[in-house]
């Protein structure tokens, strides 16, 4: 079941295009991720769904309704941004609930929810810790709480794990795999790192220059890249990562 | 997007209501005419070159002075620094007059230290250790702040390439300080070259051009005279100004520097540990000869204990100036603070054409001595409702000193993370209570800084306001220009003391709230 629809969508910024008629859908439960260099415009990509940003021309549809122009607050969208932005003078319960306290206007209600989500990400042991006294991990999972209390029906991610070093990121593909496995929450992940986006999608936009090269499963696009671009960017990369191994290793993989 | 909001656009006229208006129109009432006349007269002539004579000796000796300070506190192993680092910047609690006045306790005709030994500084001496003593603080903060910028590594290098200690000075020190050595120069002499506290009060016959103007425009009221005069003073602020806002500064660019590793060196710790002692002890020498005349019954004839000074400051109603002063503190810390807080926000998270006019505007009054500032509000605003109110010497005192704390908040606005506004927006928050609850609390340190530095700084000016008061608005610090003309010195040390007691309280109050919130929750440390 289709969740979201994209259509014919383009962006012009200081006279240059930096979105192209861009067409995709994603699917209800969908882990997509919209993997490019800086610069190819998933960035803007992101803002104009999200609502932060308008499209010249295009339309967005979630779930049949055209919100292409909707305000962001009314999209039924969450976002996690790169480092996860989680307020520094809230702990965690606050940083959870103070969105959804000012939604309902319920302390109580919006704590209860808060608490009941914070469990589900295993984060109800560290309701009283501030961001800094948080791990990445932590943090992470904090940052999607937040945006899961809104009960929104997609999630994106603006490259959240980009200014971690390798270990970490490794342990938070893990566990933001197995929660979007738990929530089921279709979820959009803007990286320009192919190994973060091959990992976790189900499938892969490829970007480049504002122009969808390919969309596909990992597999497919590994075995059968469209372009020489989607080649050369995706596939060398990971035959390179293959090559490093088999040389530590002395296995042949 | 929006090119501009209602924010940015109140802001904007206030600027230009009260920067670009004021100066303007001074420039227009210039009798270009009388120009010729002006510069040929001996008088301006001899101010000029005495100005320029105080400004550049007192300029040397005192960045001299204040990086030897900072070395002192960055690259020794002396005890103590954080102590030492506050008692430097006590000078910067009391007004520059008052620099004068401790001198003349001290060095005057009839000083504590000079009459038996029959000399005094009256003069020129007075008037380059008067500045000395005023500006040092404000370079010796600089080139602090620059040590601290330093990356450890490059010394490693130069080290490792086998550059003696001059070289290495030459490449890295030099290099890393050369945006904080110039700017502390050129603050430096702005500063000294336009201060007219010191050589009212200590200067004798030796006028300079700041002087100059003050008894043109005051005694003479000549305005347009006074306007020429204020024009070579903006020459020096405007050239620091143009340097500070287009020198390239790479030094800090580094945002993660390893710390210096401070070599054994017991022969020159010991040295520089008595001159900062010395310094010390001398600023303190200075404080207490405040409290000492304050506590005698005459400077000249009679050192017996006397409260004569206090009787006298009393039934003369010292306790409606300082009222007017605190209320004037008061008002241009809060409302100074919010715009400055506000314009800030606007040029650091708000991107656009837009906000680097705002940001260009609001750092220009740093080019306009406070001297100047205070004849372009009293030509431009003498026929308005706003002469002799309150409120003209709150705005003078705000614009004077907007670019500082403009800066503060730029600095801290721009180092929170830019998403913050973007979650508010998906989350249906408004930017209201995004700024409330999130900016505002994550920038309290910042914000706090920004009240203390108007605070302090409105009250010991005299410069900017010198031409706006009346009877019922005269702030405190004037008084101390009044009562040292008069030679009532006992009178004029105890004003001195209370503005001093008064920024040493709020000083210790900000730093106490700090304290205790670093130990309740240290996040503000931590973004």
């Amino acid at each position: 079941m289709v969740s979201l629809e994209v259509k014919h969508l383009s962006k012009t910024y200081k006279k240059k295009l930096v979105l192209n008629d861009l067409n995709f859908t994603v699917n209800k439960g969908e882990f997509l991720s919209i993997l490019g260099p800086s610069g190819c415009g998933k960035t803007t990509l992101l803002k104009i769904l999200i609502g932060i940003e308008k499209s010249d021309q295009g339309q967005i549809i979630k779930d049949n309704t055209d919100i292409t122009n909707f305000d962001a607050a009314n999209r039924g969208m969450g976002i996690v941004f790169q480092n996860y932005a989680l307020f520094p003078n809230m702990n965690v319960l606050e940083n959870v609930m103070y969105a959804l306290k000012i939604k309902m206007k319920n302390k109580d209600k919006a704590k209860e929810e808060s608490l009941k989500i914070l469990k589900m990400v295993k984060m109800d042991q560290e309701l009283k810790k501030y961001p800094h006294e948080l791990s990445g991990g932590q943090q992470q999972r904090v940052a999607i709480a937040r945006t899961l209390v809104l009960n929104p029906d997609i999630i994106l991610f603006d490259e959240p794990m980009s200014a971690l070093d390798a270990d970490n990121r490794l342990t938070l593909r893990k566990e933001l795999k197995a929660l979007q496995t738990k929530f089921n929450t279709t979820m959009i992940y803007i990286t320009h790192d192919q190994e973060e986006a091959f990992s976790l999608s189900d499938r892969v936009i490829v970007m480049n220059e504002g122009v969808i090269e390919q969309i596909d499963t990992p597999n497919k696009i590994f075995n059968n890249p469209k372009n020489a671009y989607v080649k050369n960017f995706v596939t060398r990369h990971l035959i390179e990562k293959v090559e490093s191994i088999e040389k530590c290793t002395g296995i042949d993989l | 997007m929006k090119k501009f909001n209602i924010s940015q656009f109140l802001i904007l006229i206030f600027l230009i209501t009260f920067v670009i208006f004021p100066l303007g129109r001074m420039l227009l009432m210039v009798k270009w005419a009388n120009f010729g006349t002006l510069i040929a007269s001996s008088s301006f002539k001899e101010a000029l070159i005495n100005s320029l004579l105080v400004t550049s000796i007192a300029t040397i000796i005192a960045i001299l002075i204040a990086y030897i300070l900072a070395f002192t506190l960055n690259r020794t192993n002396i005890k103590h620094r954080a102590v030492l680092k506050l008692l430097l910047t006590i000078p910067m609690l009391i007004p520059s007059i008052s620099h004068g006045l401790g001198l003349i306790n001290l060095f005057g005709t009839n000083g504590l230290i000079s009459k038996g030994l029959g000399f005094n500084i009256i003069g020129m001496p007075g008037i380059i250790i008067g500045s000395i003593l005023y500006s040092f603080p404000i370079a010796f903060l600089m080139f602090d702040d620059g040590f601290k910028y330093i990356d450890n590594n490059l010394y490693d290098t130069a080290h490792v390439l086998g550059l003696n200690k001059w070289q290495t000075f030459k490449t890295v020190t030099f290099t890393y300080l050369k945006k904080p050595f110039l700017s502390a120069v050129f603050a430096t002499f702005t500063m000294i070259f336009t201060d007219y506290g010191v050589p009212l009060a200590v200067g004798g016959k030796f006028i300079t051009l700041p002087v100059f103007l003050y008894k043109e425009v005051i005694g003479l009221l000549d305005f347009s005279k006074g306007t020429m005069i204020g024009l070579f003073l903006l020459i020096p602020a405007l050239i620091s100004f143009l340097f500070d806002t287009f020198f390239k500064d790479y030094a800090h660019n580094n945002l993660k520097s390893k710390d210096y590793v401070i070599k054994e060196n017991k022969l020159r710790d010991n040295v520089l540990k008595i001159l900062t002692y010395t310094l010390i002890t001398f600023v303190f020498i200075l404080l207490g000869s405040f409290i000492y005349y304050a506590f005698i019954n005459s400077p000249v004839l009679d050192h017996s204990f006397s409260l004569k000074h206090f009787d006298y400051i009393l039934a003369n109603n010292v306790g409606k100036y300082l009222f007017n002063s605190l209320l004037i503190a008061l008002l241009v810390s809060i409302l100074g603070t919010i715009i400055a807080y506000f314009c800030a926000y606007e040029t650091a998270r708000v991107k656009g054409k837009f906000s680097r006019l705002l940001h260009i505007l609001a750092i220009v009054s740093l080019a306009i001595p406070g001297i100047v500032l205070g004849l372009s509000f009293t030509t431009s605003f003498k026929s308005t409702f706003l002469h002799n109110t309150f409120t003209i010497l709150i705005i003078v005192n705000i614009i004077h000193f907007f670019a500082s704390p403009y800066l503060m908040a730029y600095n801290a606005l721009q180092k929170i993370n830019p998403n913050f506004e973007m979650v508010a927006k998906t989350c249906n928050i408004s930017l209201f209570k995004i700024i409330k609850d999130v900016i505002i609390p994550n920038t309290k340190i910042t914000i706090r800084e920004m009240f203390s530095y108007f605070f302090v700084n409105s009250m010991i000016t005299i410069s900017a306001v010198t031409f706006l008061y009346n009877t019922k608005t005269m702030p405190l610090a004037l008084l101390i220009n009044n009562y040292e003309g008069n030679l009532m010195l006992g009178e004029a040390a105890i004003i001195s003391l209370i503005i001093l007691i008064i920024n040493i309280i709020l000083k210790l109050g900000i730093y106490l709230i700090n304290r205790y919130e670093s130990r309740k929750d240290a996040y503000e440390y931590n973004i």
